[in-house]
């Protein structure tokens, strides 16, 4: 039950673990023989697999799925639903395939008699206890116990409740605002703790009791407090765990299911958006194997609430009242088209966090049309006199691919909290943690990450120490064999944050990994848009604009408040194009509204550097529209059209300008690693004070840009942790 | 008559072929024969019936479309503006099954759709948008003919991906000396 393990408490000394650690490493230096295939019958059909493979992965092999509930590729094996009960020949009972090896020679028969018998068993023994509402169940459609009991299941029932005992009933539990339960309709899979406690790295659930009084809950009333929280409703096989927000909404039948692109963190996670009516209900993870894996991270998930509150639907002009007048896209475009005019090249744009290629470009286009390079992002990255930090790619990309982030055998984080601000590369770090015996160690405050790493301090005198290779953890990075260095964009954009990359990214550059092409330097964004703005030549920072105090300004969704009301000119025109009446738009004189990440298609390139689209989920709301075409239209009124009028034409534009902006879903191998070190170290400068992160606890993960802002289910979720943590 | 058969004979080498064919025909053993044979009749052609049958002996060649678009009758708006995306679905989530994940399929892009207000339900005034994900093909190059056909832009967005192979071991759970050790359950 909930109790420590003998590991655990041996691990507690520090000593042992890196004892237990170094030996595990001394055994994977024996070079591992290719194991011999080993045959087995499926059905009478032959397969060759791996020794150790088990039987339900044998079957899978060749086209045979076998029917589960406990078992799931990606959580460890429980064998304890017997679902998956197949026939062995010259075996006497049936066995749980999900957990047996097979093998040589075996004939399994995943179809006979003994098998089929084997699984109606298990599922009246099931059903016995299931209530029968499906009916009125969130899972109804999409659930695993249903399609089963149709297939596998026996066609009569000898359940009669002639004494009309009623079936198990358990009482249901309240873990949070995000997953309702309903544990009556649990069937003891499992899954959801072995989730919480492997994945999530979060031991809350467990099970008590034993035979019919088995419960799965926390124990003590406690909520299931995780970034990852709302995995285990899609984990979970029947309706025990569902969706809150979604619930009684609507049946899987009714919603159109559209793939697209998450973008309210910088990992681009692929995403399945379900909408009604012009309405998006919910959002659910897409499996892709190089990114998020299956996860989804509860921010991106259920912040989907968010895209209804809080809309720009209507151009808006400022009257010289000082009130923002609702107004039509004729007169809207008209009245900046003025402001541009008058304003000649001091014209500025700054790009906020969600913005997307396909707008950037048409800005950037506009305004060098204009006469203006005044180009930026929100976000800072360090660049200096002359030259560009961002001149070259590898400088700002997480060089490694997510992927390979698992593989890594020692990894330095500094200056950034990567459970909150890239949750599902976390989960990539604590699997390379528990099944790959990877060590991490950290730079920056103290904070939880889901599993146990070496921290090394705060302070930034750290950084220098290891870049000169002074610090003893500077030499444990050089005899590493994959060695990897991450830092977050947060610590770059501090004022000092050339430093850092001169500093780490030569003393990255002169480590010797085994593979030749291993990337040791990676930088973490945090920003959706920031990789594909960089990519095409946008500045970080907002300091040259404040410098040159433009006459318009284009505020591009930029809400991180970079650009306030005293870092630019009293008469400047402020021209806000975004989704969100966030913290941007109150600054604006004219308001043009744009589309969310659902309502267009465009390109988001991630921070390891893929790109990827987004779909058409739903129609922007409104007069909204697409941002792009916005600029288009802008672009005509002022007089000087940009060369595209549909998508195809200025995707050809992006193309011109960076080809892999079009090259969807592919990773463009980096280089210039030396040279871009060497760049970076001509204008390092040196390091003070602490290194901090913007989100160091579960509080501060939900609400961090103006999609998940306005949504009512991270305020419900803020709350729900606040008060779970005065209350610890 | 038999003068202008012979007459007639040596022109034309098709017909002398059907000629011979029906003879043997005939010659052999006529219970076997399922349907009446071709009987030659050119003798009482014509010259005008003879050109119009050696007309008929020659290939057709139609002119040959590569699209669909231009006698199919759908509305041109549905033909130059749509964006067909072509993929293999993703799985599902919410459940385990895989079955339906191993053909391609091709969707529209997404239209305007919205509450109708007799009934509260979803309107929409795209005639494509039900065939989006529901027509199967074996490959990619199906569905891309299929666009092609059609006259739409396609776009093929997911690549066949190879299945990941992991080691799954129930004893990982038990073992004392790694961090796979569950300590719940």
């Amino acid at each position: 039950m909930l109790r420590v393990p003998l590991t655990r408490a041996i691990c507690l000394t520090h000593s042992s673990r890196v004892l237990v650690t170094a030996s595990a490493r001394l055994q994977s230096n024996i070079p591992a023989k290719a194991p011999e295939k080993v045959e087995v019958f499926i059905d009478d059909q032959p397969v060759m697999v791996a020794p150790g493979t088990t039987v339900l992965q044998a079957a899978a092999q060749i086209g045979v799925e076998i029917p589960r509930f406990c078992y799931h590729e990606r959580l460890a094996v429980a064998g304890n639903c017997r679902m998956c009960l197949v026939e062995v020949e010259k075996s006497p009972k049936p066995v749980a395939a999900c957990a047996m090896p097979v093998m040589k020679g075996w004939r399994i028969k995943t179809n006979s008699e003994m098998t089929r018998k084997a699984r109606e068993g298990v599922m009246e023994f099931l059903l016995a206890n299931h209530p029968l509402d499906c009916p009125i169940c969130d899972q109804g459609g999409e659930c695993d116990l249903q399609d089963q009991a149709m297939v596998f299941g026996s066609d009569r029932s000898r359940f009669t409740d002639i004494d009309h005992a009623g079936k198990r009933a358990v009482e249901d539990k309240d873990i949070g605002p995000l997953v309702k339960t309903i544990m009556t309709r649990c069937i003891h899979c499992t899954r959801c703790i072995r989730f919480a406690s492997e994945i999530a790295g979060v031991d809350d659930f467990g099970t008590t009791g034993r035979g019919n009084e088995m419960q799965v809950g926390t124990y003590v009333e406690k909520l299931f407090l995780t970034e990852l929280s709302g995995n285990v409703i899609d984990l979970c096989p029947v309706g025990a765990l569902t969706n809150k927000p979604y619930s009684f909404s609507a049946r899987p039948w009714e919603v159109r299911k559209i793939d697209s692109i998450d973008v309210l963190d910088a990992l681009g996670s692929n995403i399945v958006v379900s909408t009604r009516t012009g309405e998006v209900l919910r959002i659910l993870p897409r499996e892709n194997e190089d990114i998020n894996e299956e996860w989804l991270s509860d921010k991106s998930r259920f912040a989907c609430d968010g895209l209804k509150r809080q809309r720009l639907i209507t151009p808006m002009l400022r009257k010289p009242n000082g009130e923002l007048e609702a107004v039509e896209w004729e007169t809207a475009l008209i009245g900046v088209a003025q402001a541009v005019q008058n304003a000649g090249d001091k014209v500025a744009a700054v790009a906020g966090s969600l913005v997307d290629a396909e707008q950037l470009i048409a800005v950037k286009d506009l305004l060098n049309r204009l006469g203006s390079e005044l180009l930026c992002t929100e976000q800072k990255f360090p660049t200096a006199d002359g030259t560009s930090g961002t001149d070259f790619r590898s400088n700002y990309l997480l060089n490694s691919s997510i992927a390979a982030c698992e593989e890594a055998d020692l990894v330095l984080l500094v200056g950034t909290n990567p459970r909150y601000e890239a949750p599902l590369l976390n989960t990539r770090l604590r699997k390379g943690y528990v099944h790959k015996e990877q060590d991490i160690a950290l730079i920056g405050p103290k904070v939880d990450l889901s599993y146990r790493y070496e921290h090394l301090g705060n302070s930034s005198s750290i950084v220098q120490d290891i870049a000169s290779g002074k610090h003893p953890f500077a030499q444990r990075l050089k005899s590493a064999k994959r060695p990897l260095v991450i830092v977050g964009a947060n610590a770059l954009s501090r004022s000092d944050g050339k430093a850092f990359l001169a500093g780490l990214h030569s003393f990255a550059n002169q480590l010797t990994p085994e593979d030749k092409n291993w990337k040791v330097w990676n930088v973490l964004q945090t920003n959706a848009s920031q990789v594909a703005a960089l990519d095409m030549g946008y500045k970080a920072g907002v300091e040259e604009i404040v410098a040159a105090g433009p006459k318009v300004l284009f505020l591009l969704g930029a809400d991180g408040g970079a650009i306030n009301k005293d870092n630019i000119p009293k008469d400047c025109f402020v021209v806000y194009l975004g989704h969100h009446g966030d913290n941007g738009a109150p600054l604006a004189h004219a308001i043009l509204p744009g589309a969310a990440y659902t309502e267009k298609q465009a390109t988001y390139v991630n921070t390891e550097g893929r790109a990827q689209q987004t779909l058409v989920a739903i129609t922007p709301p409104g007069m909204a529209r697409d941002d792009w075409k916005i600029i288009r239209a802008l672009s005509e009124v002022i007089g000087t059209s940009l060369p595209y009028d549909n998508l195809d034409e200025i995707r050809d534009r992006l193309e011109d300008v960076a080809p892999h902006l079009v090259r969807y879903g592919r990773l463009e191998e980096n280089n210039f690693y030396a040279q871009a070190a060497q760049l970076a170290k001509l204008q390092a400068s040196s390091l003070q004070g602490d290194i901090d992160v913007k989100q160091r606890t579960l509080a501060d993960f939900f609400m961090t840009d103006s999609i998940s802002r306005a949504s009512p289910t991270m305020a419900k979720c803020v709350q729900a942790v606040k008060k779970a943590q005065a209350t610890a | 008559m038999m003068a202008g058969m012979l007459r007639r004979l040596p022109k034309s080498v098709v017909s002398l072929k059907w000629y011979q064919n029906s003879v043997s025909a005939y010659s052999s053993d006529a219970l076997k024969q399922k349907e009446a044979p071709i009987v030659d009749n050119s003798v009482i052609l014509d010259d005008k019936e003879m050109k119009e049958r050696e007309k008929l002996t020659h290939l057709v060649n139609l002119p040959k479309e590569k699209t669909l678009a231009s006698i199919n009758g759908v509305p041109e708006e549905h033909v130059k503006d749509r964006r067909v995306r072509i993929f293999i679905p993703a799985k599902n989530a919410m459940q385990s099954g895989t079955n339906n994940l191993n053909t391609w399929r091709i969707e529209f892009d997404n239209r305007e759709r919205w509450e109708n207000p007799l009934m509260g339900w979803s309107s929409s005034a795209d005639p494509l948008s039900n065939m989006s994900g529901v027509v199967e093909f074996n490959t990619k190059e199906e569905a891309i003919n299929h666009c092609e056909k059609n006259g739409w832009k396609w776009l093929v967005s997911s690549e066949e991906r190879k299945k990941k192979e992991r080691v799954k071991n129930y004893g990982v759970n038990f073992s004392w000396d790694k961090r796979t050790r569950v300590s719940t359950k």
